[in-house]
This record gives C-alpha cells, sequence and structure tokens, in this order.
C-alpha cells in the first residue's frame, strides 16, 4: 500500500500533499493542536516494557543507514542498576547528498522531542544529548527554542514527564559539533560528547553496553525518533501497511521514509514515500524528472558511501534489499544524488575520494592512508597522466581496507571503497578513455598483492 | 585534514594581560554547561564554542585558561580544536563565507561560485583579505543539496546560488 498520508511531514508542506512555499516553524501550541504529544501521552499509559515491544513489532529498521532494527537495538541495554543511561540523538548529518533530517529539524523540532520522551521513558534512559552538526547554525537554534518549549510546558525536567503524568524524569540538552562527518559513526559521536577528538572506539563493547561516560547509551537516527510517534499513534498494523516486504527474503522494509534527491532533477527536494519505490518514479514523479530532459546516467544510492547506481539501475526499488540486489553497499539515508548524460563520473570518483580524504579522522592507517591514495590516483587519472597500472592499484587499495577486509575500526573507508570501486566498475570505459597503456608488462604486479 | 601535525615544540605563544576565559563566562559556564556533563571534559565542546562565538576565534592562550578552568591538560584541548574544522586558531575575517564542494554542488556548479568569489575577494580558499572582512573557506556537505549550489555566509545558509546572487548577497555586506 502507498503511502496515502504524510506521516513524518503531516506538518510541513511536502509535495503531493503540499506546497512547499507555506512551510514554517511548527510551535509547541500547533503541534500539539495537530495530535502532538498525544503518541507521548499513549506512551506514558503503557509499561516501557510494552512500547518496546510495539516498536520491535513494527519492525521499525534504524533510518540513520546502516537500518538496523531500532527494537532490537533497544533490548541490547542491560537491566537498570540505579546509573545514569544516556540517549545520543545523532543529527550529525554530514553525509554529501544527504538532507533528509534537515527538514525535520527545520520544520517540526517537536516530533524529534517527542520521539525522544517516549524512547527515553521505554529504555529507562534519563539523560538525552541531541547531537547537531556545527553547520546547522540556525538549525541548532531552533532546536534550541524547541528544547526551552518543551520544558516550559513540562515534557522534560524534574518534575517528570508531561508534567509529572509520569514520574520518571528526562533532561534534554542540545550538542553543538564542529564540522566532522566521523561523529556520525555512533561511537564517534559518543567520544565528541565526552569532549575527546571524534575517534570511533573498537566495538564491542557495544554502547547500549559500555557507550557514553561508559554508562548504556543508544544512538538513534532523528528520522528513527520521529517515527516512533505516529508507530505508537496509528499501531503497528498501520505501519506495515507501508512499506514493502523483502523479495530476497531479507527483513523487510516497512514504512514511510524520507527520501532527499538531489543533483540533476527538475525540482529537488525532500519526498516522503513508501520504502521500495523505484528510483525512477521517485525521479520522475516527485522530483520533476530529469533536469532539461536530458538522459539518466547514474545515481548514488544514499549518501555518497554508498555506491552508484549504473544507467541501467534507473528502476532500482529503494528498499533495504537494494545492497544485495543492485551493487551498491545499501540504502544508506536514502537520498540519491542524480546525475545525466553530461556528467564527467571520473571527476565524481575524485570529488567522492576528496570528501573521504578530508574527512578521515586518521586512526586507523590503512583509511588515513588509503584514502589520500585514491585521492591522489583519482586526480592523476582525471588529468589524463595516469596509465592502466594506476587503475588497477586504484582498485586494489579499494579492496584493502575497511572493516571487510578486517583493517579498520569504522565503516568510513568501506565508504569511500563502495564508492570509488563502483563507479570504476560501472564506468569503467570512462576511465580507461583518460588512461594511456602502461609500459609494465602484462603478467607483473605492482603494488603489495 | 584533521590529522595534520606540525612541530610544535618550540612555538611560543602571543598572552596578553586580560584574560580570555573571563569570570563572568567561568561563572556562566559552571552554572549553564557543566551541570550537563558527566565529566568536566565534556563540557569542552560547547565552551570552544563559546569562546569562539566570544572572539571568532579560539586564541592559543585561552585554551591554557579553559584547560585549567577545566581541570584538564591543555593539550586536550589543543586536541580538540585542531581535530574539528570549525574551530579557528587564527582570527579570521568579519564575513567568513564558506562554499560547498560536495558532489551535488559540484555537479550543480559550485566551481563557477568558488571562482567568482576568488576574483572578486582576490584570495584563495582559507586565506582572508588584508583589510580582515573576508575570510574564503570551502566546505564538505553543508546538507543542503536541494539548493545546490549553496554556500554559508557567517551563519546563513544560501541556496540556489548564481554569480549575480552571491555578488549581491556580498555587496548587501559591504
Amino acid at each position: 500500500m502507498p503511502v496515502t498520508d504524510p506521516v513524518l511531514t503531516k506538518r510541513i508542506p511536502t509535495w503531493p500533499w503540499g506546497d512547499p512555499k507555506d512551510r514554517h516553524i511548527v510551535t509547541y501550541d500547533e503541534f500539539t493542536k495537530t495530535g502532538g504529544y498525544q503518541a507521548l501521552e499513549k506512551a506514558l499509559d503503557m509499561t516501557p516494557a510494552e512500547v518496546v515491544d510495539v516498536v520491535k513489532d513494527s519492525q521499525l529498521r534504524g533510518r540513520g543507514g546502516a537500518g538496523f532494527p531500532c527494537g532490537l537495538k533497544w533490548t541490547f541495554l542491560p537491566e537498570v542498576d540505579g546509573g545514569r543511561r544516556y540517549l545520543a540523538v545523532n543529527c550529525d548529518e554530514a553525509e554529501p547528498g544527504t538532507f533528509k533530517d534537515r527538514l525535520l529539524i527545520d520544520f517540526d523540532p517537536h516530533i524529534i522531542l517527542e520521539g525522544i520522551a517516549i524512547t527515553c521513558y521505554a529504555c529507562h534512559l534519563d539523560t538525552a544529548y541531541f547531537f547537531i552538526r556545527g553547520e546547522y547554525r540556525h538549525q541548532a537554534r531552533v532546536v534550541e527554542n524547541a528544547i526551552t518549549e518543551a520544558y516550559d510546558k513540562g515534557i522534560f525536567g524534574k518534575q517528570g514527564l508531561m508534567c509529572g503524568k509520569s514520574k520518571y524524569a528526562v533532561e534534554c540538552y542540545l550538542h553543538r559539533s564542529a564540522g566532522a562527518y566521523i561523529c556520525g559513526e555512533e561511537t564517534g559521536l559518543l567520544e565528541a560528547i565526552e569532549g575527546k577528538r571524534a575517534w570511533p572506539r573498537i566495538k564491542p563493547p557495544f554502547p547500549a553496553v559500555k557507550g557514553l561516560f561508559g554508562r548504556p547509551t543508544i544512538v538513534n537516527n532523528v528520522e528513527t525518533l520521529a517515527a516512533v510517534g505516529p508507530i505508537l499513534t496509528n499501531g503497528v498494523q498501520w505501519w506495515t501497511k507501508m512499506g514493502c516486504e523483502s523479495s530476497i527474503g531479507a527483513p523487510p522494509s516497512y514504512g514511510p521514509k524520507l527520501m532527499g534527491v538531489s543533483g540533476h532533477v527538475t525540482t529537488p527536494g525532500v519526498f516522503e514515500c513508501d520504502l521500495g519505490i523505484p528510483l525512477s518514479k521517485l525521479v520522475n514523479d516527485f522530483a520533476g524528472g530529469m533536469r532539461g530532459g536530458k538522459k539518466f546516467k547514474g545515481a548514488i544510492a544514499g549518501g555518497v558511501s554508498m555506491g552508484i547506481l549504473g544507467p541501467d539501475q534507473f528502476d532500482a526499488e529503494m528498499d533495504f534489499d537494494i545492497g544485495r540486489k543492485y551493487d551498491v553497499l545499501g540504502l544508506g539515508t536514502a537520498c540519491p544524488t542524480i546525475f545525466d548524460e553530461d556528467t564527467d563520473m571520473v571527476a565524481v570518483a575524485r570529488n567522492i575520494a576528496r570528501f573521504f580524504k578530508n574527512e578521515s579522522c586518521g586512526q586507523c592507517t590503512p583509511c588515513r592512508e588509503g584514502t589520500q591514495w585514491i585521492y591522489m590516483l583519482l586526480c592523476r587519472i582525471e588529468k589524463g597522466y595516469a596509465t592502466s597500472k594506476d587503475l588497477d592499484l586504484l582498485l586494489e587499495i579499494s579492496g584493502s581496507m575497511g572493516i571487510m577486509p578486517g583493517t579498520t575500526i569504522c565503516g568510513l573507508a568501506d565508504g569511500n571503497n563502495w564508492a570509488v570501486r563502483t563507479i570504476v566498475n560501472k564506468y569503467r570505459d570512462e576511465f580507461e578513455a583518460r588512461i594511456r597503456p602502461s609500459s609494465v608488462p602484462v603478467g607483473m604486479t605492482v603494488g603489495a598483492s | 585534514m584533521a590529522w595534520n601535525v606540525k612541530p610544535s615544540a618550540t612555538t611560543q605563544i602571543q598572552k596578553r594581560d586580560a584574560p580570555y576565559l573571563t569570570e563572568k563566562m567561568a561563572r556562566r559556564f559552571t552554572r549553564k554547561i557543566l551541570p550537563r556533563y558527566e565529566t568536566k571534559m565534556g563540557a569542552l565542546m560547547p565552551i570552544l564554542n563559546e569562546v569562539q562565538h566570544e572572539y571568532g576565534y579560539i586564541p592559543y592562550q585561552s585554551m591554557i585558561e579553559i584547560a585549567t578552568f577545566l581541570e584538564i591538560h591543555p593539550g586536550d584541548v589543543l586536541d580538540m580544536v585542531s581535530f574539528y574544522e570549525e574551530y579557528h586558531t587564527e582570527p579570521v575575517g568579519k564575513y567568513v563565507i564558506g562554499v560547498c564542494q560536495s558532489i551535488a554542488c559540484e555537479v550543480c556548479g559550485h566551481q563557477a561560485i568558488l571562482d567568482h568569489l576568488r576574483g572578486k575577494l582576490g584570495i584563495e580558499p582559507h586565506e582572508t583579505t588584508d583589510d580582515g572582512r573576508f575570510t574564503l573557506l570551502t566546505m564538505e556537505c553543508l546538507g543542503a543539496c536541494e539548493g545546490a549550489p549553496c554556500a554559508l555566509i557567517n551563519d546563513d545558509r544560501h541556496d540556489n546560488l548564481s554569480i549575480d546572487q552571491i555578488d549581491r548577497l556580498i555587496d548587501d555586506l559591504e
């Protein structure tokens, strides 16, 4: 069943339900008048365990990139022992091409705060840190105001949730970052809140067991938390009607999803669609088609680290199975960047490699060095100085760093690998047209084997 | 690049008599920021944000003062400041223009905007004009890909930039 009514964008006019020109910041009063904080009220009438069960039954999958089942993550928490337990809200939306969370923060911050309150109640968490990236300066002010409003109205604070309806008290603080992509990695984010450089930690122990300040911590994406409220209000059945089942026997992709389309389309923006919508439909029906009527050449699947969909994959279904079916890393944030026929794919690869080179945190040597070398090789290919051995070396480096060969702590290097490798594999002729034949005899290996 | 290192053993830092971390600021931090975090070090990032907001950059002397205030090592403060891209250790211009250079902006023509700004201001990215009015930065994704190409001017983001528009924006600042 397609999404018939807006869920997350209920109060944010979005095509086809409203005109983006009418968007405005939804205040507490407007939020409560349109059904806001009713889900929290409903949650407080249930036991925490029941709330967790509802979220578990809904099979809500994390909207931050990995698609990990949210309810399952919550059950990893240890028993309450009287010490502090934290929620870290991941709003470090720094992946190029991704801008879906910004829509929620820009206009409807209370839907997130409601999700935070419910999550804290369900999981016995007492302090929430709203971690927002440094570049979102206007948005930080919006969230700050919304949190102040929520405190004034008694949602958070010492008296207990919802003016003391529950004795359970939650504190919510805004934590502004200062510009580092690696903070989006959950353990990097925790380090940043602790006042250290955002070097990801080795897992296990997972944050649910030993996270912020050594205490149990849940890290959830903004959109995931925003979805918790509507699930509680409308029920599991309603939620699982939207989205799609897996066609390959994997866990299903239920629910609506915010998808941000950018690049060479006529009306780029964020749209709320069913999971499983074909990319071509997303582009043609929602984003106004290709800009200038040009032909589709490729699309970043969902944030640059997920890799690229080739010219013959325009009809790829945007669900959590996309990785297995179309040779990309995964759905990521479901924010595709579309390229038309005139795009230079070597330049695209170089741009992505520069991003990862700049944002590598420097903790693991293969990533720190590898991202730099991949960037230099791609610059050389782009300028026409490279030989065919350089292309082989490029693929070799991108196959030998990252979590998957087991040489780095976090997935940043994998993101770089998948992006570069899928672009080279799917547009190899463009790369080969730029390079000269190698003078090294066939059969000789260059670099580590 | 967060991990670029410079030899710093013989570095002399400029000092002034008046402290950067004033009594008033310290009182505010103690009241408002410290209670939010379990460790004193946790308050480091919000405090650095505040100091940068106050002075436009984070002077080395203030790092020592912050370290004393939070009872941590000055090296820990420097560690943070050098890791995060938004912290400046030198004064920046009155207007900081950050042009997004990530993928959506690149394919939608950020290069023309950047080249125009270079010519107009007479500086390269990560430089400040001699009169101290403008600093030009290249930034990674600003999270506004639907409005590519985009740029931040101080705290405000401007979307769908054209050369005319950026000219107008800058002339309005002057």
